[in-house]
């Protein structure tokens, strides 16, 4: 019996070791990252801000860049965000505008808004796709950067890869065709690639934020305020969290191993070169970053990727459970995927920071996260029933936990405060620091349990993203 | 330390830890809470004052501009001499008026420069350029040289061979406004690569600043850098300087390098079609 008892103390004890461990090691990782990325963003809008812009948007040598955009089903608002994607501040581009085998009219507004006419366009595929059944491009001159791809349903990334075979410049911007793109944002995204010399920028990537409840003009964003639905609210301050305190800093390691989907750019040569979007993931705005740094790597060829941390796009958060939990299993059947994909490169030293630092981290922080917390509160639960853990002690470590959680939050509102002061109202702030109290409560068990099922999804075998309806945007008339 | 250690020995250490930790993000939560409602606060109040002293500098600078008054008489508003010993005041009259030398010319934009040489708001540009950072430099160049103050060449052009990028860029807008190519000829001996940023920025001063005079620019073609032939080549095609045709030709001709060979032909086409 008392060899049974100094056996459950020895096992409470290296339990209670093990959780704390992790805490630390998860809370001090993100300090070090949110310090780091600080650091960076301060850096970055001290330089901004003797950048002139205009010598791109003026000059014949500025990258020329190829916008692909996606659509399936978006009747409702595809004619206004074609419209606001033609207006953007550059000089060199052209908009790729793919649908992708919509149920809707989409094809039809596209056609009539836009006076388009099938052409016969000269290109040569180097990725495999779904059989394309038209290419169009508008009779009206004004409307002359524009070509639109008709195909049959293959999905987001073999639409996309579409748009890379029929991409005629050398850079291409895949962005998600409703997201709100900031004026110049194509200006912002551009300029990282003439910056290096000797080592190619093969991607760069924006700061998405939520436009939820955000006042939008002629596919323009004229006012930001803070959504009114919890859910979405606290999805603004996760997303400032992500973007300003942890991809900046993972930006400035150059250790991204995600450029969000939503919108970014990429060298169009080595996007091929490395085989184009995958169609076997759902993450494949993840899965295509990391095979392209891969690429590069495993051909010994300097390369980088760039992180801007403006805003540059905004986009529309699920305000309803079932549409989030969709979207956060799928976020985590990506990740899983991604790193399977890409087992290798774990604590692989030929992968450098990538390998030894990156995909660990995310392996760890990210993939096990939710079910080493599951796990450990299941655990939790089941010593307090038994009277091997005392309730205090539970509640401390639960407190431990939330404190740090806030203390994050502000952080991330502190660093919104010092930069980028896009939430000037005073109940907007009110409101975000409010959240930031709610979320461990409401927002955190709704992402582990997401993130739960998209375990069992991986699983199962569940393939495909589900439907995704959205709410669409507040206009100003 | 020995404390600590015990308690850890003892197996008691994780409460203690625990509300330690609680306590320790709990007030950094607080702290960083005051520090957000302090910073919005002097914001709102910076802006209050920006206002006020907007009117203010708008009337003063229409007096300038349109009624010929000169800082002397100016200064003898007291309420006027106070504020600007002020530094914020200073900022803002000094925003306002490069605001306006950007939109008028001749005689108006004259009176503006002999403004901020009297008011010495030209003394506060200088002592700029003697800041240990970089972005503090920044400004008192781009202020020196929206004023045409020559006399400042020399200490820009230093800082046009600076290491950080933004104020080498800086200092040769700068340098180019001011004395256009004479600005760019040390470049020839330059042995760092000029990226197509930096490249861009140069070309888009010329174009900006209207440089008349672009001798000296073929220069740049007998460069051992090939960016830098790469930058002579694109400014002689942007700014469109047939003259400078023969030596694209003897430099087509002449180069080993398969890509500039390739760019100075394309150049000879475009200029000479």
């Amino acid at each position: 019996m008392t060899f049974f008892n100094t056996e459950i103390t020895w096992f409470l004890d290296v339990y209670i070791l093990l959780i704390l461990g992790y805490a630390i090691l998860i809370m001090s990782s993100y300090l070090i990252l949110a310090y780091l990325s600080t650091k960076e963003l301060r850096r970055y809008l001290k330089r901004n801000s003797f950048v002139d812009y205009d010598v791109l948007l003026t000059s014949e040598f500025a990258p020329k860049l190829s916008l692909i955009a996606p659509a399936y089903n978006e009747g409702l608002t595809i004619e206004e965000n074609v419209k606001s994607l033609l207006s953007l501040n550059y000089n060199n581009y052209q908009v790729i505008v793919v649908n992708d085998g919509s149920k809707d009219n989409s094809m039809e507004i596209l056609t009539k808004t836009y006076d388009l006419v099938l052409t016969d366009l000269d290109f040569h595929p180097k990725i495999e796709t779904k059989k394309i059944r038209g290419i169009y491009t508008s009779k009206n001159a004004a409307f002359k950067k524009l070509i639109v791809v008709d195909k049959e349903n293959g999905g987001k990334a073999d639409a996309l890869n579409v748009g890379l075979n029929i991409a005629q410049n050398p850079y291409v911007v895949c962005i998600d065709v409703d997201c709100i793109l900031d004026k110049d944002s194509l200006l912002k995204l551009a300029k990282p690639f003439l910056e290096s010399y000797g080592n190619r920028i093969i991607a760069t990537g924006g700061v998405v934020r939520i436009a939820n409840q955000c006042i939008i003009k002629n596919g323009r964003l004229v006012e930001v305020n803070v959504p009114d639905v919890m859910l979405s609210r606290i999805q603004v301050l996760e997303y400032l969290r992500a973007f300003l305190l942890g991809r900046m800093a993972w930006g400035k390691l150059d250790g991204l191993l995600l450029i969000s989907g939503a919108f970014g750019a990429f060298d169009k040569e080595i996007a091929i070169l490395s085989g184009g979007y995958s169609t076997k993931t759902v993450g494949e705005d993840m899965e295509l970053i990391v095979r392209m740094r891969r690429y590069m790597l495993d051909n010994k060829l300097p390369y980088s990727v760039s992180y801007i941390p403006d805003p540059l796009c905004w986009t529309e958060a699920p305000e309803d459970f079932k549409i989030f939990k969709k979207q956060r299993s799928r976020w985590m059947r990506g990740t899983i995927e991604t790193l399977s994909i890409h087992r290798r490169m774990f604590l692989n030293p030929k992968y450098k920071l990538l390998g030894m630092l990156s995909v660990p981290y995310w392996t760890l922080f990210e993939f096990l996260a939710p079910g080493i917390e599951f796990i450990g509160l299941v655990i939790t639960v089941v010593f307090i029933v038994f009277g091997l853990l005392n309730w205090h002690f539970f509640f401390l470590l639960l407190f431990f936990v939330y404190s740090f959680a806030v203390l994050f939050s502000v952080i991330a509102l502190y660093s919104e405060e010092k930069t980028y002061h896009k939430y000037p109202k005073q109940a907007d702030f009110f409101k975000l620091l409010m959240a930031a109290f709610i979320e461990p409560f409401y927002f955190h068990p709704l992402t582990v349990y997401a993130s739960l099922i998209g375990y069992k999804e991986k699983i199962m075998g569940t393939k495909g993203w589900g439907e995704m309806t959205r709410k669409g945007f507040t206009k100003k008339e | 330390m020995t404390e600590i250690w015990e308690l850890y020995k003892n197996g008691g250490w994780e409460v203690p830890f625990l509300t330690f930790s609680i306590y320790v993000f709990v007030a950094a939560s607080f702290v960083l809470y005051l520090t957000i409602v302090a910073s919005r606060n002097r914001k709102i109040k910076r802006e209050r004052l920006r206002k006020e002293y907007s009117a203010m500098i708008d009337k003063v600078m229409s007096a300038v501009i349109f009624e010929d008054v000169s800082f002397s008489s100016i200064k003898e508003d007291k309420n006027f001499l106070v504020l600007f010993d002020t530094s914020f005041f200073r900022e803002v009259l000094t925003e306002s008026l490069i605001n306006l030398h950007k939109n008028y010319e001749g005689v108006y934009a004259q009176k503006l420069e002999q403004f901020y040489k009297d008011s010495g708001l030209i003394k506060y540009s200088f002592k700029k350029l003697k800041s240990l950072k970089w972005e503090i430099k920044c400004k008192g160049i781009t202020e020196l040289a929206e004023f045409n103050i020559s006399e400042a060449f020399d200490l820009i052009i230093t800082f046009s061979k600076a290491r950080k990028k933004t104020l080498k860029i800086v200092a040769l807008n700068a340098c180019i406004k001011l004395e256009g190519t004479e600005s760019i000829k040390y470049l020839v001996e330059h042995s760092d690569p000029i990226d197509d940023w930096m490249q861009l920025n140069i070309i888009a001063a010329f174009k900006k600043h209207d440089v008349g005079d672009t001798e000296g620019i073929e220069h740049l073609l007998e460069s051992q850098n090939t960016t830098v032939i790469t930058l002579g080549l694109k400014l002689i095609k942007e700014l469109k300087l047939s003259q400078k045709v023969p030596h694209v030709a003897q430099l087509a001709a002449q180069t080993t390098n398969t890509i500039i060979k390739y760019e100075a032909q394309s150049i000879l086409q475009t200029l000479t079609a």
